[in-house]
């Protein structure tokens, strides 16, 4: 499946590094901790990219996934005493098994039927927190953190920032999600994904195993979600109320906004619903709004504009950008 | 023995609201083949609607009234100003192929849900409210024994029931009920013998709004209101359409009295932190036993 890596990705993803490296010593703290909450949306989102742009099934429970992963790593962390990043690899392997047994059961469903049954699982995984709760922490959770930043790193580029030090932490990752993501795209695995979406019949004609390409979607999407899972949960908890159905329903949104069926598009919908509501609040900050028309304002707008971008403009941020250019089939 | 009546009594009472939402569900399922995950944000909004009402000292039946109108009206306006235009767009890149046509209308539903659910918290503070009972919520007590269930839940049951018996005679005995069920079975030939299918579709959204609105007013009274409380009723009354299948109105409405006892039983017997995946366990079950559910056809799944 990756046969043929191509330099002009690695290119890409370094200058995605040293872009978000450079925007990370310039930001002041509050705003290091979102980029790095968008990067770990930028991970989820591309699993929905997968899963809902290029292979046609659609998820509601990315959230559920992304538990997986931020609970498998906090018990490997706690009981294990490992550090972080080998914990994070094994998330991402437990959440790709995770997916390879929703994906035997999802694979054979289709349209809402697909988005129900995830729903309900969105809901359902969170609970097991609390029915479990010697294991998992229940309502509280399980503390967990991305500990102290490497001497070597400090010595290099001078201190570093709590908020700094979890940017850093998660960078390389979602470096290395965006490098597999843009060889994935171009393989043989994305055009099989996308024969599966626009037509079964003709994929299954031309010598496709959809039920087992379709598998094998949810078992990648998995992966994604876990590890931005287990990223989102380093950030200080893991429990049932940092996972809960609207991170789901945020990241669909972030993906349609972006634009289903791109990478940037997945980057440019994370930084969307990760800044949208600072951007609202710096736009009506002098307003003078009721508080509970402010609370409230970002749901509104984000409802708003999934809607118009899905009558008006499915393509999303990244189709209208690149609107001129012959479009990826 | 006291324990499990009371919990089938419970069960049947929630079990006839849930067979509401599925039926709300399917209507829209088989008439425009979206599933509406807005349908229980548009019943919170007209439950507020009835509730605003009441506390202003408008009696209960006027507001209840009120409250189907206002929940008819969302059905019919989401119907044109979102769904209709979408449907419309069927030879866009996005939409081509028919898993993305399964697909589209459910993210615009979201969107719709979380647009309600933001204007409610806007407009009514997101205040948890109750909402009155017309009758008792009490437990019933007849001669000096206390029954195992309330007059509220005889009066549910009674509207239910009500209901179901208008909506059969609807679609078995006029003609815009006969126009319905032919074009939710063949759109195209339907439009050929001279049905407006879509106004036929545009009804669809506006019973189904109606219905939904009707289980908000009686799901209510047991649960607090506030923007997000009927969340939980639009999973169970899916599921409830999953099992029955998707495609049939008695279906969906057995499979809300399946899960109402189902859940009861959970509730009384386990904890309810268990309902969450007793309701999974029981729709992976369906899923992979008899996909299409227990009063399904097979074809119709294939959309």
């Amino acid at each position: 499946m990756f046969k043929h890596f191509q330099t002009g990705n690695a290119i890409k993803s370094i200058i995605f590094l040293a872009l978000i490296f450079f925007l990370g010593k310039i930001f002041d703290p509050y705003n290091q901790g979102q980029l790095s909450v968008v990067l770990i949306y930028f991970i989820g989102i591309l699993s929905i990219t997968f899963l809902t742009g290029l292979s046609g099934q659609i998820s509601l429970g990315q959230g559920a996934l992304m538990a997986v992963g931020g609970y498998t790593c906090a018990l490997v962390v706690l009981n294990l005493g490992l550090t972080y990043w080998q914990s994070i690899i094994i998330a991402v392997l437990v959440s790709l098994i995770a997916g390879w047994i929703l994906g035997i059961t999802a694979a054979r469903l289709s349209g809402p039927y697909l988005a129900g049954t995830t729903l309900v699982i969105a809901l359902a995984i969170p609970s097991l927190a609390t029915r479990f709760e010697s294991v998992f922490g229940g309502d509280v959770g399980l503390s967990v953190d991305y500990g102290t930043p490497p001497e070597w790193l400090s010595g290099a580029i001078g201190e570093i920032g709590y908020e700094q030090w979890q940017l850093f932490a998660v960078l390389p990752f979602a470096t290395i999600a965006l490098y597999l993501a843009l060889n994935l795209f171009k393989s043989r695995t994305g055009r099989s994904w996308r024969a599966v979406r626009d037509h079964e019949i003709a994929a299954s004609l031309a010598g496709i195993n959809v039920q087992r390409i379709k598998i094998f979607t949810f078992v990648v999407a998995s992966g994604f979600a876990g590890l931005a899972g287990a990223m989102y949960g380093l950030r200080g908890i893991v429990g049932p109320s940092v996972y809960p159905v609207s991170l789901s329903l945020a990241l669909l949104t972030g993906a349609i906004l972006g634009g289903l069926r791109s990478i940037s598009g997945a980057f440019f919908g994370a930084a969307l619903v990760v800044f949208l509501p600072d951007l609202i609040e710096f736009i009506t900050g002098s307003w003078d709004l009721a508080p509970q028309i402010g609370n409230y304002l970002p749901a509104m707008v984000s409802g708003i504009l999934l809607i118009l971008t899905v009558v008006l403009n499915p393509a999303g941020i990244a189709g209208a950008l690149h609107h001129h250019k012959p479009r990826h089939k | 023995m006291e324990q499990f009546l009371s919990a089938v009594f419970a069960g049947t009472a929630s079990g006839a609201i849930y067979a509401l939402v599925a039926l709300g569900l399917v209507l829209v399922w088989r008439g425009a083949g979206v599933i509406n995950f807005a349908q229980m944000g548009q019943a919170m909004f007209s439950t507020y609607v009835a509730s605003t009402m009441i506390m202003n000292g408008y009696s209960y039946w006027v507001a209840f009234f009120v409250a189907l109108a206002v929940g008819t009206a969302l059905g019919t306006v989401v119907d044109l100003l979102v769904m209709r235009p979408l449907s419309g767009k069927r030879s866009s890149a996005m939409l081509a192929s028919p898993a993305m046509r399964g697909t589209v209308p459910v993210i615009a539903s979201l969107g719709i849900l979380g647009i309600l659910q933001s204007a409610a918290g806007m407009i009514w503070a997101a205040e948890e409210r109750g909402f009155p009972a017309p009758v008792s919520t009490l437990g019933l007590s007849i001669g000096g024994t206390v029954m195992p269930f309330t007059a509220f839940d005889l009066f549910v049951i009674g509207i239910v029931i009500l209901t179901l018996i208008v909506t059969t005679i609807f679609f078995q005995k006029t003609g815009m009920g006969l126009a319905m069920r032919a074009s939710a079975l063949n759109p195209e030939v339907a439009r050929l013998s001279g049905i407006r299918t879509s106004s036929v579709r545009t009804l669809s959204w506006a019973i189904s709004g109606a219905a939904s609105s009707l289980a908000g007013l009686l799901v209510t009274p047991n649960a607090n209101l506030s923007p997000n409380t009927l969340d939980l009723i639009l999973i169970i009354g899916f599921t409830a359409c999953v099992i029955g299948g998707l495609d049939s109105l008695p279906g969906g409405v057995l499979g809300g009295f399946i899960l109402g006892l189902g859940i009861s039983f959970v509730n009384v017997y386990s904890s309810p932190s268990d309902i969450f995946l007793a309701i999974l366990a029981l729709l992976l079950i369906v899923l992979l036993v008899r996909p299409q559910g227990i009063l399904g056809s097979k074809e119709v799944r294939r959309v």
